[in-house]
Formats: structure tokens, C-alpha cells, sequence
């Protein structure tokens, strides 16, 4: 999906990367938490590459808690003026614990109006989520939440 | 007394302490006392008041499995508590949020309480443990390593002084709780592996025990609700104009999905159910039936992109090589949970306040479906801690909640508890998948199995209920007991073939292993036949003493020493083995039957076992042993759903039976803990009991019975007690 809508608040969805590729693991009894914890450098720093990083000015809104993993709704809020000197041009959402880290990516410009995105991605497992914001000056800003996924599944594994 | 509370009187004012910022992981709260009068909390476990009442959390649902007596259990050993002065409270899933989760996990599902808390549980009593101790030394001035604490009293022995866990609280919960703090050796407990009577046993004995179906409210209004009887149809047209006049109905809601009766009574709003005029648009599914399932099933087996679950050697040229092929279909049906207690749940909406009384078995995600569906906030939700009539793994999924909850947000103001109909129930199930499959086995000229090829073609729990992405197409649970049996074959080849149906599937206690141990026991004993040896031998052969497969191995070895296997038995009086592994323990199961003229099978014998490692009460293992027999025999002689034009035939215990008293053969439990690990017991039994007994029957009749349930073979199960007719 490649589309250059103007609409909304929706920002432009170039990646979906939803389609997990689990296949890498073994087949095993299957655990509702998957993969290493990873830490939050390593989530971050493969996009950032040493840029300047600072927490502020997203907002991350997801429930707490989550049912189950598979579609748990995400916002995000990105406080920018959204001029054409002055803008977020992308959102990552970031997991934690998915086999792919980048779960999803935003590309947006001033034609968006106001940097806020909103979406649905599916999590393995608790963990932290991170929204990363890229702006148009080269920095980034970012949120960061735990979401906690519990179990409702009698798995023989533990 | 270790009387359990329910109710959420009492409020703890917690904060995190610097220790506790670690995130996920498990942190312990420094409480921030509303008053001095406020008990003393060592840590979110454990509270111990100064008359020396202990108060141990628990933070699971209780649905009969016994955890609420065992978790405590554990860290009441490592506490040195005196197990006479402890209660136990229910954690709420409300606090858990509130605290970052303290608690952890609340989900009573998987068998999965004991082995997944222990360790933090364990940790639990020590901490405290360790600060009443210091405490003490600390109070006489002496080092802690001189005092010894045991039955909640703190000794120095060298000066004869001695403080109870009561006296020394308050000064020990003001002590830094230390980060580590060294676990029991098994050998010194005097707690855990011991049978203790269960705490939730008196309450229920007396009635005073509040299920999720005895909440009271004031003003609190009833529900009865009916959902499309073809799945996922949603209502076309409702006319309710008949009965919305009648005396206590308060609302008739067309909910899309279903329609909720809102009365001043439960009896009156589900008679007046029946009067309202549902015009249901079925979808595309109308048709269903069990033939049309079973074709689908059936076309799966020649389906040749199939998930490879597990490939050991090359199984089809070994099988093309084997100097004997044995093969055979094996089938087992949809199952509904039937729980004593149907769904039901309360909910009562103010504002934006949401508070829940939901048999759920999983607290938090009730907390988390409730606060979606009514659109609140989630720390503005309330979810209370209420006994579950039975969950059986029904009450996981919050299906229910989320019904519940819209409609008191249609009733927004009032509590509503709505309660679901047996019918309901058994039509509205999340089902134990059905289903087939195939075993094809290789043999070698001394009888020896050297190649086994094992395909399923079921539906996926993982794939449907939870949409879960799987693992190069398979589903754990579709071939659990296949893809990881123990047995020494050089050739093993296990593929599955997704079939998914309109009929929703879920977690019916042991889930995959509550189906495939069965085809696989059995066929094991079709190729012990085959081979012309006895099916313990035939075994014991292909289970070497290695440590892959040492407990299955002494498992069978215990039961079938306890069942006297190998010794004579009365003329007509046949014996069937099996043994399996899953939720992490090891069990084994011999039945003794005889079939008579009339096709009625009587039991003469179970006798079924489990390794679990630790054995943490063995009072609840017997109790959890003999239920999953009764549980099993019900399955296994009568438990089948069937479909037809969509809907499931059965409807309420005339059409699905359930086990009666007169027929419940005795059990005999043999525990085997071997140490050293922690498995689970709510569940595995279901395992080895259809197998055992199906092939005791199959030997009976010198015939094999390849599918469930036995009514469909024209057996049934004979009285053993109480009169004859």
C-alpha cells in the first residue's frame, strides 16, 4: 500500500512488516512469548545511527494490558508543526520481542497536517513498544510503553 | 482458618520502590501505609498481622484445580509459616495493573500456576522470611545467622529467646528487602509434598463459597442472551414487540451479534427470550454438517503442501523398505467444555467506570476486554475476584465479558449479570477440535518399529482463536504427543494439514492431549499386536534409559508395577497401558475391563500416575487425578458434537451426557515426583486414560475401536455401585 493520500491524520503506510516470518524457528512446543527481550539501544539504534535522540515530544497511546497479542491498537502523536521546514518525515513503531523489530513504518510529510498515526499490530508476547519519530532536521524523538499480553491459552508449554 | 476472602474490602496503598523499576520484571512494593494501624505487608505475597495471622496472596482463579491451596503452600514453606495461621486472599487483577504488575501472571490456564509462579512464589516467602529474622536478630542484638525461624516464630537458641512472625511485622517490614535471598533444599521442606487439605474446601462445603453465578448487587439487573445458532451469523430482524411489555422486562437489545432479554429476574428475561421473533442471517455457513467436516478433514489427508511438524531418518522410504506396514484412521470429535457453571458475568457501568464479577480464568484479560468494550480507560476498570463453577479452559477466552459488558453499556447505570443457558452453553462452545488421523508404521523383521509417519488434518486453535502466527504452519497443539514422543523410532515423519471450519475451536482441558495421546497409544498397541509382543514390552523396548526418555520409561514403570501388570486376571478381564508426557509431567495409565454380552463395559481397574517432579500437595493430585477420570470417562463414552445445517445438534445433558455416580469405577493415583522439576497436574491425566482404556476395551473385544466416543460403538459404560436394574 503506496498510497499518497491526503486524508486525515492517517499518515502514509509504506511497510506493513505484519506478516511475521516465524518459520526461522524450530518447530517446538510453542510458547506465547517468543524471541530475546531486546534492549532498547538495539531496538532504536539500527534507524537512529547515532543521531540525536531525546524523549520527548511523542506520544504513545496503547492499552496496558491486551487480551491476547493479535491485534492490539496503537496511536501516535508526534508534537511538530508540520511545515515543510519543520516535520516528522517518519514514524517506526518499534517491538521489543517480535522477530521483526520494525513492525511497522509511517512516512509522512507537511501535507499530513498534524503527525498522528494510528494502527493495529500484533505482539508476541509482553514487551516494550517504542514510537520513533525522524524529523525532517535529521533528529529523532521517541515514546516508549510496555504493553503486557497475557495468556489466555491452556499451551502445554510453559 | 485458612478461610480464602473474596471480597476486596480492605485497600493497600502501594508504591513502587526503587527496587521494583525493572519493568516486566517481577518487582516487590514498599507499602505506603494509609494509617498505623495498617497491617504490616512484607512484600505484595505476604501480610502477617499481629495476632500472627498470616495472609498469603494468591493471584490465579480458582475454578477447582486447587492452586489457591498449593501457590500459597509454596511460600508459606519458604516463609517457614505456620500453616495453621495462614489465609488466603485473592489478588485482583485491578492491583496488578495498578502495580505494575506485582502478580504476574493471572491466567489459571495450561496447568501452568505452580510451574510458572514457584520460582517467584518461592522467593516470596524467603524474602520475608529473611526480614523477620533480621528483624528479630536485630531487636536482640545478636547475628541473624544465630536465629532460626520455623512454625512462624523466630528462636536465637544460644539465649532461649523467641518472637512470633505477629510481634516481629511491623519492625521487619520497615527493613530493606534483600534482592536474593537462598531457596530451601527440597530435602528440608516440611511443607510442600505434603497432603494438605484444600483452603477453598470448607466455604464450598458449607455454601458459603460466592461463584461468578452468586453475584448480588442492589438494583442489579438479569441478562439472558442468545447468539446466531449458526457461528459468527449476526441478527437480521428482531421483533421483541410480544414481550417487551411483560411484567419485569426491562429491555430487549439487538446487539448485532446477539440478543440480550434485560429483566428484574433471570427466569423472566430467558422465557421471554424464547418469545422473541430472531430472524438470523447465517452467512455462507448454513449448511454445515459433522459429513461435510469429516470430507473436509479427509480431503486434508491427501493435501500435499502440508506443515512438517517433525522429520527424524526418512519415514517414506523406510515405510517402503519395512518388512510389515501397519496403518490405520483414528478420530475424535468436537467437544463442548460443559462446565457446572455456564458463562456468566457482571457488569455495572458508571460513567466511566467499569466494575466485572466474571468467571474468568484469566482476570487481567477480563480487565482488558472489559475496559475495550465499554470504552474506558483500563485503570478505571474493577475486575473482582469470584470462584468459577468449573473453566475446563472455556473460560480463558472472554467471549462472555465482552457480551456482558455490552450490555451494561446498553444498561449504563445499573449492574447487569448476565448468565448463559446450558443450551447456550453447549451451542455456543469454543470447541475441542475435532480430529483425524493417520498412522502408518513400518516394521522390521523382528517386530522392531523403525519407521512412523503420523498425519493430522484438524483445525488450529493457535491459527483461529487467537491468530497466532505459526510456526512453519503448525500448530503445537494440533500434534502434541506426536511431534515430541518419546519413543526410540529411527524414522518419524509428523504433518498436519490445516482445516479450519466455521466451528469455533479453544481449549478444552489438555487440548491436544486430550485426542492425540489416545490415536497414538492405541496405535502403539495395534503394532505391539502387529509384532506378536506385549504392549509394555513392546514399550519398554523403544524407551531406552537415556535422558530423553528416562521419566516416560519410569512413569510406566511405576503404574504398571502398582497395576500388577503381567499377573493373572480373572477369565474375561483384559488389560490396556499407556503412558504420555505434557504440561510438563510424566503420566502412565492401566485400565482392568470386561465387556459383557450386552456390549456394557466394566471397569475393573484405573490406575493412573504421574511424575510431576515436584509433588507440591498430593491431597489435590489424587482429587485432580479421580476429576480428570470422571471428566475422561464422560469424553470417552459419550462427549461427541455434532453438526447439522450449521448448528450443534446437542443442546443440554439429555443429548450430552454427562458421567453418573453409579458408574465412576474407582481410582487408583500412584504419585512418582523424581525432583528436580516442576510439572503440571490439572491437566496431563486426561492423556493416558482413553488410550489405557480404549485398548483394555479393543483387547476385550479382539477388536480395534479407532474413533470417540464409545456410544457410537454401541458400548456402554455398566453400573459399578448402587442398584442394578
Amino acid at each position: 500500500m503506496s498510497v499518497k493520500g491526503q486524508s486525515r491524520r492517517q499518515g502514509v503506510i509504506r511497510l506493513l512488516l505484519m506478516g511475521l516470518p516465524w518459520s526461522l524457528r524450530p518447530a517446538q512446543a510453542q510458547r506465547m512469548n517468543s524471541g530475546q527481550l531486546l534492549s532498547f539501544e538495539a531496538m532504536v539504534q539500527p534507524l537512529v545511527k547515532g543521531a540525536p535522540l531525546r524523549a520527548q515530544d511523542v506520544r504513545l497511546h496503547a492499552p496496558i494490558l491486551a487480551e491476547n497479542g493479535s491485534l492490539v491498537p496503537v496511536q501516535v502523536q508526534v508534537n511538530s508543526p508540520m511545515t515543510a521546514q519543520e516535520h516528522v518525515t517518519h514514524v517506526h513503531l518499534l517491538s521489543q520481542r517480535n522477530p521483526v523489530t520494525q513492525m511497522a513504518v509511517f512516512e509522512l510529510g507537511p501535507w499530513n497536517g498534524r503527525a498522528e498515526i494510528s494502527t493495529r499490530v500484533r505482539l508476541a508476547g509482553t514487551q516494550e513498544l517504542v514510537a520513533l519519530a525522524r524529523l525532517s532536521n535529521g533528529e529523532f524523538r521517541y515514546a516508549r510503553m510496555e504493553i503486557i499480553v497475557t495468556e489466555s491459552a491452556c499451551v502445554d508449554a510453559s | 482458618m485458612n478461610t480464602p476472602r473474596t471480597d476486596a474490602g480492605r485497600r493497600h496503598f502501594l508504591k513502587v520502590s526503587s527496587s521494583a523499576t525493572a519493568g516486566l520484571s517481577l518487582g516487590f512494593f514498599v507499602p505506603e501505609r494509609a494509617s498505623a494501624a495498617d497491617v504490616p505487608q512484607l512484600n505484595v505475597w505476604v501480610e502477617i498481622e499481629p495476632n500472627d495471622t498470616i495472609v498469603i496472596r494468591y493471584a490465579r482463579a480458582e475454578m477447582g484445580q486447587g492452586s489457591m491451596t498449593s501457590a500459597p503452600m509454596i511460600i508459606a514453606e519458604e516463609l517457614d509459616a505456620d500453616w495453621k495461621k495462614v489465609r488466603v486472599e485473592y489478588a485482583t487483577a485491578h492491583d496488578n495493573l495498578r502495580t505494575k504488575r506485582a502478580y504476574g501472571d493471572m491466567a489459571a490456564v495450561g496447568s501452568r500456576t505452580i510451574r510458572n509462579s514457584q520460582a517467584y512464589l518461592r522467593q516470596a516467602g524467603a524474602t520475608a522470611r529473611h526480614m523477620l529474622v533480621a528483624a528479630a536478630a536485630q531487636q536482640w542484638g545478636v547475628p541473624a545467622s544465630e536465629c532460626n525461624a520455623s512454625l512462624s516464630k523466630v528462636t536465637h537458641t544460644a539465649s532461649k529467646r523467641s518472637l512470633s512472625y505477629g510481634q516481629l511485622a511491623t519492625a521487619a517490614a520497615k527493613l530493606q528487602a534483600p534482592k536474593e535471598v537462598a531457596l530451601k533444599d527440597p530435602k528440608d521442606w516440611t511443607l510442600i509434598g505434603k497432603p494438605i487439605a484444600r483452603v477453598d474446601i470448607p466455604d464450598i462445603v458449607v455454601g458459603k463459597t460466592k461463584y461468578g453465578i452468586d453475584t448480588q448487587l442492589p438494583g442489579m439487573l438479569h441478562a439472558a442472551v442468545a447468539a446466531c445458532p449458526v457461528f459468527n451469523g449476526k441478527v437480521k430482524t428482531m421483533d421483541a414487540s410480544k414481550v417487551e411489555n411483560r411484567r419485569g422486562i426491562v429491555k430487549v437489545l439487538n446487539l448485532g451479534e446477539f440478543v440480550a432479554v434485560v429483566a428484574d429476574n433471570w427466569w423472566r428475561a430467558k422465557e421471554a427470550l424464547r418469545e422473541v421473533a430472531i430472524d438470523w442471517d447465517v452467512g455462507e455457513h448454513g449448511t454445515l454438517s459433522s459429513a461435510t467436516i469429516m470430507a473436509h478433514f479427509k480431503a486434508g489427508m491427501e493435501q500435499t503442501e502440508l506443515a512438517v511438524a517433525r522429520n527424524d531418518g526418512n519415514a517414506p522410504e523406510a515405510l517402503g523398505k519395512a518388512a510389515k506396514v501397519v496403518e490405520a484412521d483414528y478420530f475424535t470429535p468436537y467437544l463442548a467444555h460443559a462446565t457446572m457453571e455456564p458463562m456468566v458475568c457482571t457488569a455495572w457501568l458508571q460513567g466511566d467506570k467499569l466494575e466485572v464479577w466474571s468467571s474468568s480464568q484469566n482476570p487481567e484479560a477480563t480487565l482488558a476486554v472489559g475496559a475495550a468494550t465499554a470504552g474506558v480507560p483500563q485503570p478505571n476498570v474493577k475486575v473482582y475476584p469470584v470462584q468459577l463453577g468449573g473453566g475446563l479452559g472455556r473460560k480463558s477466552p472472554q467471549d462472555f465479558t465482552r457480551q456482558a459488558v455490552m450490555i451494561a453499556k446498553a444498561m449504563a447505570g445499573k449492574p447487569v449479570k448476565m448468565l448463559w443457558t446450558r443450551e447456550e452453553e453447549i451451542q455456543h462452545g469454543l470447541y475441542r477440535p475435532a480430529s483425524l488421523m493417520r498412522f502408518k508404521a513400518g516394521l522390521d523383521a523382528s517386530g522392531k518399529l523403525d519407521a512412523l509417519h503420523i498425519r493430522v488434518s484438524a483445525p488450529s486453535i493457535l491459527a483461529t482463536l487467537l491468530k497466532l502466527p505459526l510456526p512453519k504452519g503448525v500448530d503445537g497443539q494440533a500434534v502434541a504427543s506426536f511431534n515430541d514422543h518419546p519413543y526410540d523410532i529411527p524414522h518419524t515423519l509428523v504433518d498436519y494439514a490445516q482445516r479450519n471450519t466455521n466451528v469455533p475451536v479453544g481449549f478444552w482441558r489438555s487440548v491436544g492431549h486430550s485426542q492425540n495421546p489416545y490415536g497414538r497409544e492405541c496405535f502403539i498397541d495395534e503394532l505391539a499386536q502387529a509384532a506378536g509382543k506385549d504392549p509394555l514390552a513392546f514399550r519398554l523396548e523403544m524407551l531406552p534409559n537415556t535422558e530423553k526418555s528416562k521419566r516416560d520409561r519410569s512413569i510406566l514403570e511405576a503404574v504398571t508395577k502398582a497395576a500388577g501388570w503381567g499377573s493373572k486376571l480373572p477369565a474375561g478381564v483384559f488389560r490396556g497401558v499407556a503412558e504420555t508426557e505434557g504440561y510438563g509431567s510424566w503420566t502412565a495409565c492401566v485400565c482392568e475391563v470386561s465387556v459383557n454380552a450386552k456390549n456394557e463395559v466394566k471397569i475393573h481397574r484405573v490406575v493412573i500416575g504421574i511424575d510431576p517432579g515436584y509433588a507440591v500437595n498430593p491431597d489435590n493430585i489424587v482429587a485432580q487425578f479421580q476429576g480428570s477420570v470422571v471428566h475422561g470417562l464422560t469424553a470417552i463414552f459419550w462427549g461427541e458434537n455434532t453438526l447439522k445445517e450449521g448448528r450443534v445438534e446437542q443442546s443440554n445433558f439429555h443429548d450430552y451426557r454427562m458421567m453418573r455416580l453409579n458408574e465412576m469405577p474407582k481410582v487408583e493415583v500412584v504419585i512418582a515426583p523424581t525432583g528436580g522439576f516442576w510439572g503440571g497436574v490439572g491437566e496431563p491425566a486426561q492423556a493416558p486414560l482413553a488410550p489405557a482404556l480404549v485398548n483394555a476395551i479393543s483387547a476385550a473385544l479382539g477388536k480395534r475401536i479407532r474413533s470417540l466416543p464409545l456410544k457410537n460403538h454401541g458400548l456402554s459404560l455398566a453400573r459399578v455401585q448402587g442398584p442394578t436394574a
